[in-house]
């Protein structure tokens, strides 16, 4: 099967079973998403396929042929990091760090189709994406931050 | 702050080398750890500091910095075990029991083994007794019983679905009721009986008899607490790579240090051979604290292999087998005389601690937060057959406050009088407990604060308590107090060392769960350098590379370290005004340091750091820390207040918390975003403890019921009140040369009994046991309703 990850053409031979999570983290070595529930509970290991948020851990890898995903890695990095990423750690978005990806890419897609949500928007968006050190506070606050640094690169 | 001139009490030097130490080097302190107080030697700092007093003129500290490894989570690659790929690297899978109790009769590892791709399995033979693997006695559901290595985590997970566990079921006890029944059988081998301590345990000062007849009014409530999971998201997890007799360990924990001498002592290996790693880790709460099973799978697998191994808990072993808060009964009675004033506090509690545990029970917080001539803790820990407990984010003092200040609510209702002046007028002045004064107890100006930032004193009348147009709702506040020991403490060390181009490096074995120990120690040591913040780099998480540091638990790193890395920091400083004294041609008392500079004070000259190392050349300036005792003639807490408003519907049941004002006193603040961000987590977990959370286990057959994240369920984004969390300035110049006392756990303690007493105060009745699900309010209102007919 043939993907494009994060921009890139790639080729892949996952088990008949295989999730996408499993294919990202255990064959093409991209642990930027993570597992945490393996069961569609907490979205932790939340990508984009095609632009809408899924998550991987209940997408199966073969699905994704031909298809279009992109993860945390391919948002930005530390160097040269999305708005979104820069509004987190601004903000304290993240504590132990380990649901931020996941965070990140749910975000990435509301922003993507709701340039300037309002704080329901935000929660409703957000609420399928568990976080246990409680930065759930920092995060709403982080969205808007990059909300509205995003809508003043475009005007 | 001048810290040119240090006076050596102590060297290091050739003295010690020839034998002669110095008669005070080495004292005995207390340290207050998770409620317990334990007694260590320790070694004296080498010199003294004066302590950061509150109005002390510092850059770093007490500044918003932000958290330096904030993008690289952002990123999602700061290092985290369960991320960890190392070459050649197989992965472990758990089997576990899935009876209460019992006894294995037989393993049957052949299908296992026959699977394409699996390489090992491990049984009790297999592993040495000191790890404790294994055991053929099942204790609890979930318990270990075998592990399989294979090349990928999918193969190891089938092929430990594969192997053929023969179990002869035995009669378990999941309730206190069931352990200590005159016909229970041991839940465990070797037990005399099921109690903890072989007897319920009574803590007692004064005369409780006495002081509940010398009461105007008693109140009685019977308040129960369930059993709750920490529930980090990162799961248990460890990587184990052997290099001859060297190994390796990278481990997802509270305790660098204290996973290297478990392994060590366990396997039977020198200290020096064994070096743990932990970069980052996804959070503990109090669950990550020693090797485990896991750890001690992955080591030995990666022996018998010649390969690194991976053995990482899955969410189902996480939720049932990793620790948990025991759930709890209180039965408290609390006298008082008309105009308020504790007579007496009477506890009789039930814990049931899983098959292992300790005594962190609700019971001391009722001898801590309120002054009380007479208090009696009864309290029976019985062993029963289910997980552990571990300590979580405040043991004990989180459950017990929900029974003591639901208690004080209902005093105040009998005694008609505002329940936040009811505690203003038995506020603890000093430590009951020791007889001894607190280096600091602010709680009166908590309250004062709180009660203003949350508008308490506009909740008067009963009009409040509805919302126009909107029949089925109801409001109401409610107010809780904390206190939780937080004075850290020895043994801590850290090295701060410059680099020839002047940037520095320190290092301290401790580890950064997520609250921000990286960035904490940085801020102190350039604080205390005269550096720039961008310039300090902490390594830490190592202990291949750093001096010793204890476990991130008890609310300790704070207060434990920062004093050790102000003390190598100014030691290192020091050194280098030393050196710069000579390239600036001047003396050194008239150097001072700021951003990065020994400048000559009054003059225009100065030099980088850089480029005085630069002309050192190799020559490698470092500062040594250390930890000195605790004062030993007082109590060091950190206390504070919560206010929560509600919003109840009557016809549904549901609980919506609004809001939510803290304001704690914990000295010194450090960095006041990160301070925040740990009393929202305490305040979140907190919310959850008293709406949702309930690990539930079918007593009948002793299984837990909700393993997952679907069926425990944890706060999320749409659950979030406005959190207005606040500290009040000050040092505690007492407790330790910096100032600081610890916040997580305190953060935690309130919030549960604040809302419990906003629901009762919504709906006119106390739901008496957490969490507060709708049936539980339902139930309540009914039983009112029938009352009052």
């Amino acid at each position: 099967m043939d993907l494009t990850l994060n921009g890139r053409r790639v080729s892949a031979t996952p088990a008949g079973d295989a999730t996408l999570l499993d294919l990202l983290r255990d064959s093409l070595g991209l642990t930027g998403t993570k597992r945490v529930c393996d069961g569609g509970a907490c979205g932790a290991c939340t990508v984009h396929l095609d632009g809408r948020p899924v998550y991987s851990c209940l997408t199966l890898a073969h699905g994704c042929d031909g298809h279009e995903v992109r993860t945390i890695e391919g948002l930005g990095s530390a160097i040269a990091p999305h708005p979104l990423q820069e509004a987190f750690a601004a903000e304290d978005a993240a504590q132990c760090g380990f649901c931020t990806p996941g965070q990140l890419m749910a975000a990435a897609s509301l922003l993507a189709s709701n340039a300037n949500p309002t704080d329901a928007e935000i929660v409703a968006a957000m609420s399928g994406n568990l976080c246990r050190c409680g930065t759930y506070p920092k995060i709403v606050r982080a969205v808007r931050r990059a909300s509205a640094v995003l809508r003043s690169e475009t005007v | 702050m001048n810290d040119n001139s240090v006076h050596r009490k102590n060297t290091k030097g050739g003295g010690a080398a020839e034998g002669s130490s110095t008669p005070t080097r080495f004292v005995t302190t207390t340290v207050e750890v998770e409620g317990r107080t334990e007694t260590r030697v320790v070694e004296m700092p080498a010199f003294a500091l004066e302590p950061w007093g509150a109005d002390a003129a510092l850059t770093h500290v007490g500044a918003r910095a932000r958290r330096v490894d904030a993008l690289v989570k952002a990123a999602g690659r700061p290092g985290y075990t369960t991320d960890i790929r190392r070459p050649h690297q197989v992965h472990a899978s758990i089997v576990r029991a899935h009876v209460a109790r019992g006894r294995v009769v037989s393993v049957d590892t052949t299908a296992a083994l026959a699977l394409p791709g699996v390489l090992d399995v491990l049984l009790a033979a297999d592993a040495p007794a000191r790890t404790k693997l294994f055991s053929s006695e099942i204790t609890y559901y979930g318990q270990p019983l075998a592990a399989v290595c294979a090349e990928s985590v999918e193969i190891a997970e089938r092929a430990a679905a594969l192997i053929v566990v023969q179990v002869e079921k035995l009669r378990h006890s999941s309730t206190v009721a069931q352990a200590i029944a005159p016909d229970a059988e041991p839940v465990r081998p070797g037990l005399a009986n099921n109690l903890l301590f072989k007897e319920p345990r009574t803590n007692a000062r004064g005369d409780v008899t006495a002081g509940l007849a010398a009461a105007d009014v008693t109140i009685t409530r019977e308040v129960r607490t369930p059993c709750v999971l920490h529930t980090a998201l990162e799961p248990h997890s460890a990587v184990a790579e052997w290099d001859g007799d060297h190994l390796t360990v990278w481990e997802s924990t509270q305790g660098i240090f204290r996973v290297r001498d478990n392994l060590a002592k366990n396997l039977g290996v020198p200290l020096t051979n064994v070096r743990v790693i932990c970069e980052a880790m996804g959070g503990g709460f109090g669950a990550k604290n020693y090797a485990a099973a896991h750890t001690y799978i992955a080591a030995l697998f990666a022996k018998r292999l010649g390969r690194a191994v991976s053995c990482v808990v899955d969410r189902a072993g996480e939720q049932v087998d990793t620790g948990n808060r025991p759930s709890s009964v209180q039965r408290l009675t609390i006298g008082a005389t008309k105009d308020g004033r504790l007579t007496a506090i009477d506890l009789v509690a039930e814990v049931p601690l899983g098959i292992g545990g300790w005594e962190g029970g609700p019971g001391e917080i009722y001898h801590e937060l309120y002054a009380c001539p007479n208090v009696r803790t009864h309290e029976t820990f019985a062993f029963v057959n289910s997980a552990a407990m571990a300590a979580f984010r405040a043991p004990g003092h989180a459950e017990g406050a929900v029974g003591l200040e639901m208690g004080m609510n209902a005093l105040a209702e009998a005694l008609k009088m505002d329940p936040l002046e009811l505690r203003r007028r038995n506020i603890a002045t000093h430590d009951q407990k020791k007889n001894r004064p607190y280096t600091g107890n602010r709680l009166s100006e908590c309250y004062d604060e709180g009660a203003r930032r949350f508008g308490w004193s506009a909740w008067g009348n009963a009009d409040s308590r509805r919302v126009p147009g909107k029949p089925h709702l109801r409001r109401g506040v409610g107010v809780a107090a904390q206190i939780w020991s937080t004075g850290g403490g020895p043994p801590s060390y850290a090295t701060v060392r410059l680099n020839s181009d002047g940037s520095a490096d320190v290092l301290a074995g401790s580890q950064d769960l997520g609250t921000g120990t990286r960035t904490i120690l940085a801020q102190v040591a350039a604080e205390a350098l005269g550096h720039k913040l961008e310039s300090v780099r902490a390594i830490i998480g190592d202990t291949g590379a750093t001096p010793y540091a204890g476990n991130s638990w008890g609310s300790m790193t704070v207060a434990s370290l920062t004093p050790a890395v102000r003390m190598a920091a100014v030691d290192a400083r020091n050194a280098l005004l030393d050196a710069a004294s000579g390239l600036l041609n001047a003396p050194k008392d008239l150097l001072d340091t700021r951003d990065g500079r020994v400048i000559v004070r009054d003059t225009d000259r100065s030099m980088s750091f850089g480029e005085v190392t630069t002309k050192l050349g190799n020559v490698m300036i470092q500062g040594h820390g250390s930890r000195g005792p605790n004062p030993q003639d007082a109590g060091i807490v950190t206390t504070g207040a919560q206010f929560a408003e509600v919003e109840v519907d009557i016809e549904t049941g549901v609980v919506r918390v609004l809001k939510i004002v803290a304001v704690h006193d914990a000295g010194r603040i450090v960095n006041p975003t990160l301070a925040e961000s740990q009393l929202e987590g305490g305040i979140i977990q907190g919310l959850g403890f008293a709406l949702f959370e309930e690990r539930v286990l079918d007593t009948r057959m002793g299984l837990p019921l909700n393993v997952g994240l679907h069926d425990y369920k944890i706060p999320t984004l749409a659950d979030i009140p406005l959190i207005d969390g606040h500290f009040l300035d000050g040092a505690d110049v007492q407790a330790n040369h910096v100032g600081a006392r610890g916040i997580a756990e305190p953060a935690i303690v309130p919030t549960a009994p604040a809302i419990a007493g906003a629901v009762a105060d919504a709906l006119g009745v106390a739901v008496l046991e957490l969490p507060l699900t709708p049936w539980r309010v339902l139930a309540a209102l009914k039983h009112q309703t029938g009352k009052s007919r």
